[in-house]
């Protein structure tokens, strides 16, 4: 599995510097300084978003709410601040709260109530927007605080803060799959949830648990929302949630539960932001790039379904390279006998 | 219909080799119409090969497959099908959510005009089934149906397509001693009617009183062919397991008197009514009796899975009750599941995960797992139980069964248990793994350990148990020594239970 944990990494990571190649040749305005500020600015959101996902797809879940919990959560947010005259850090550490408890409510009706995750948070991607709808009439809250934006727009040391964001709650996740008890029981619990039962872990409460990080990511995403626009909104974070499952998914993370790794799902929001600048330097329009990125997913999926395949054709020709060979799976014929 | 005892189905020679295993070697079956053929041998023996090159999903490496003396090709269950063969394998290809009489006709549902003829479909299936004697109504769902009266309705849909041959993959594996006489019943009837039938069993007890005929294989080769109709045991289980049979068991005996379990009236919703024993320090307890006789529900009584409605269970003389498995662990008590896959292994995770993962406690510094320690730990386990090396750092799909069981009992000796449940831990394991679980069980009792141990090769839970306790509808009947009990005290205790039940 440590051989595997890195390799697992490098298909994910062909993928992005394949699309940074092809969108590099494409148009010079790719390296560009400000463009790849702006790059990273925008994967900062989806990125983190996609912890969450990847939390709770490992856990052998799927989190269809957080693009709706992040328009409720950035109304709530703004709101507090510009009517509440809540203090704005007070407010943020209320929005956090309030999206633990979005996904506590989005856990609890799965692990212990027995609804499948697809229905718990499919229902909670109508009911938060919804709710969201409910303050100020429906309508965005603008100019929240000077402060805020600054969350989003500062910079330390020269490096744009929602980078900062990335490299910090990446390292935690990475740390907490990994070298922690609940990452591990996330892991054994979206890869036999019986077995791991049977072996004395408590399932139902490390979904739960998987649920309130996704639920606290997803807050994370909202207060840079709001910082980004200095704003709250209803209409935030539409389509979000497909884009963070996307970003999983590129990075490999399995939706039959127990196989993904977070640091592949950074490279997975990169890869399908990388694509979506370079389709916009050139001016390909919006409805073309929704389908090329639909296809991006299906490729990359396919390549995971299909690498049983790929990895016995790669053999065939004794190439030991791609996910396909690299990862242990049902395709290498040679069984261990005692 | 062919004439009766004519011969139907020639196997010649049959060879089929996986990489690494010859399943099937020089095998040559015939098959006459009219008579119950059993298929006997142990787990890996090649029996499932035979019936997956019989029924078109696998095609043999050399050898021929003749029909009416004619040599033809089964290159696909379609054609296997075609040619009159209908197989019903271990897991059923039913669709819960539909109808008996919509299974029955799945695939070639009457039409009438564009859409289906329900009133057809219904009489056919209620005539499918009245031929089969079997009383089912066919507009019942069939996942409402109890799993028994699923494999009925798995052989109607079968039988439906005018099949001359019926092969029946291990059949009573889910069903009850009642069951079991019910379908042995309809087995009888599909003879008599001229029918084919190819009964594949590791099973003896209830074998032998409905097969015609056997073939016997072991690793791969056809050991007899036995002209009887009535079939001798004894000479069946030699022949079976080979006669080197004695050597296979190195038991050892470290019983002790001292109590470490102590289960008085133990009672369960799950169907444990009463069972009270007592498991000493280094003991080996056999569970006895025929499948679906409880055994299973006493461990998972014992280990927290099902919970306990009644009795008491004291561990070193302190009353326990465990709400769940984890508490059981805590207890001391662990429990190696039958179905390793379903139950016991994380495909997704390495030998050392797998092993690690009932105790991650243990590898807590604070809040920080130590990978460090955790891999050192396997390896010590690895080493010691003598797991494949390849166990360490690859998929634990990657094992063979041997390997797959002993990493799960490596995961529960790294949770330091007093008690060991072991159920069927032998099953689907080559006979070198079998030994090695042997020594690994006397290894458990020279260290004090005490052992359940469950096991449905009756031979081997004589041979290893220091005492059998005899299990009959979830009550301990009787607890002997295990020199005192024969393999056919076993099975007369079997016989009678069956024999009860037709009464």
């Amino acid at each position: 599995m440590k051989a595997s944990f890195s390799q697992s990494l490098i298909g994910p990571l062909a993928a992005t510097v394949l699309a940074a190649l092809v969108v590099a040749l494409t148009t010079d305005r790719f390296i560009d300084a400000g463009n790849l500020r702006n790059l990273a600015l925008q994967v900062s959101i989806v990125a983190l978003v996609g912890i969450g996902s990847t939390l709770v797809i490992v856990a052998g879940g799927i989190d269809l709410s957080p693009g709706s919990a992040i328009a409720l959560l950035t109304m709530v947010f703004a709101g507090l601040v510009k009517f509440g005259g809540v203090d704005l850090w007070l407010g943020l550490i209320a929005t956090l709260l309030l999206g633990a408890v979005l996904g506590a409510l989005n856990g609890i009706l799965t692990a212990y109530l027995r609804i499948p995750a697809f229905i718990t948070t499919l229902a909670g991607l109508s009911a938060f927007r919804g709710i969201a709808f409910m303050f100020n009439n429906g309508s965005p809250v603008f100019d929240v605080s000077p402060l805020l934006e600054q969350l989003f727009y500062g910079s330390v040391f020269g490096l744009p803060l929602p980078l900062l964001y990335v490299v910090a709650f990446f390292a935690a996740a990475y740390w907490l799959m990994r070298w922690t008890r609940l990452g591990r029981s996330i892991y054994a619990v979206g890869g036999n949830p019986r077995a791991a039962h049977l072996s004395g872990i408590n399932v139902k409460r490390t979904q739960l648990l998987a649920f309130v990080l996704a639920g606290l990511m997803a807050a994370i995403g909202a207060v840079l929302m709001a910082a980004r626009l200095n704003s709250g909104s209803p209409n935030y974070g539409a389509g979000l949630e497909l884009q963070a499952i996307a970003a999983a998914v590129i990075g490999g993370a399995s939706l039959a539960g127990g196989r993904g790794n977070v640091l592949a799902t950074l490279l997975g929001a990169l890869t399908i932001t990388i694509v979506q600048n370079g389709l916009n330097l050139n001016a390909v329009p919006t409805s073309l790039q929704n389908v090329i990125i639909g296809l991006i997913i299906l490729l990359a999926v396919g390549i995971d379904m299909w690498r049983k395949e790929i990895g016995s054709m790669l053999h065939l020709f004794a190439v030991p390279a791609g996910r396909g060979a690299a990862q242990p799976s049902n395709s290498r014929e040679e069984r261990t006998h005692p | 219909m062919s004439a009766k005892g004519e011969i139907v189905w020639e196997l010649r020679n049959i060879r089929k080799a996986y990489p690494g295993v010859v399943a099937n070697d020089d095998v040559s079956i015939q098959l006459r119409s009219g008579e119950i053929h059993g298929l006997l041998g142990e787990n890996g023996s090649g029996k499932s090969t035979l019936i997956k090159i019989l029924s078109g999903a696998h095609q043999p490496d050399a050898g021929m497959i003749l029909r009416h003396d004619q040599p033809v090709r089964l290159p696909s269950p379609l054609r296997a099908r075609g040619l009159g063969i209908a197989t019903v394998f271990q897991e059923f290809s039913l669709i819960p959510g539909l109808s008996v009489a919509e299974n029955i006709y799945l695939g070639r549902w009457s039409r009438r005009g564009g859409s289906i003829d329900w009133a057809a479909m219904r009489e056919g299936a209620r005539h499918v089934l009245g031929r089969l004697d079997i009383d089912i109504d066919p507009d019942l769902l069939v996942g409402d149906l109890p799993v028994a009266r699923q494999q009925l309705v798995e052989i109607a849909k079968a039988m439906a397509l005018d099949a001359s041959m019926l092969i029946l993959d291990e059949p009573t594996a889910a069903l009850g001693p009642a069951e079991i006489l019910h379908l042995h019943a309809l087995l009888r009837r599909l003879k008599d009617s001229g029918c084919t039938i190819l009964y594949v069993s590791h099973r003896l007890d209830e074998v032998t009183a409905l097969v015609d005929v056997a073939t016997i294989l072991r690793n791969g080769r056809v050991v007899s062919t036995a002209q009887e109709t009535r079939i001798q045991i004894e000479p069946i289980v030699a022949r079976i397991v080979g006669e080197e049979v004695k050597e296979h068991y190195p038991k050892e005996h470290n019983a002790t008197p001292e109590a470490v379990l102590e289960a008085e009236q133990l009672r369960t919703d799950q169907g444990v009514i009463d069972a009270s024993f007592v498991l000493h320090r280094g003991e080996v307890l056999g569970l006895g009796g025929v499948l679906g006789c409880g055994r299973t529900k006493i461990a998972h009584a014992l280990f927290g899975i099902d919970p306990m409605t009644g009795g008491r269970l004291r561990i070193r003389g302190r009353e326990v009750r465990f709400a769940a498995p984890s508490d059981a662990i805590r207890a001391g008590i662990v429990l190696l599941t039958e179905d390793r896959k379903a139950e016991g292994l994380f495909a997704n995770f390495d030998g050392t995960r797998n092993i690690t993962i009932a105790n991650l406690k243990g590898l807590l510094r604070g809040f920080r797992l130590d990978l460090a320690a955790e891999a050192q730990i396997s390896r010590d386990l690895i080493g010691r139980l003598h797991i494949s090396p390849a166990a360490e750092q690859n998929s634990v799909e990657l094992l063979s069964g041997g390997n797959q069981q002993k990493v799960i009992i490596a995961r529960w000796l790294n949770c330091g248990a007093d008690v060991f449940i072991l159920d069927e831990p032998t099953q689907g394991i080559d006979i070198g793994a079998k030994i090695a679980i042997y020594r690994l069980i006397n290894e458990l009792t020279r260290a004090g350990k005490a052992v359940i141990f469950i096991s449905s090769d009756d031979e081997e839970l004589l041979a290893m148990s220091d005492r059998v306790a005899l299990v009959r509808r979830g009550r301990i009947t009787r607890i002997l020594p295990a020199s005192g009990v024969s393999k056919t005290d076993l099975l007369q205790s079997a016989d009678a239970m069956l024999r009860e039940v037709a009464a």
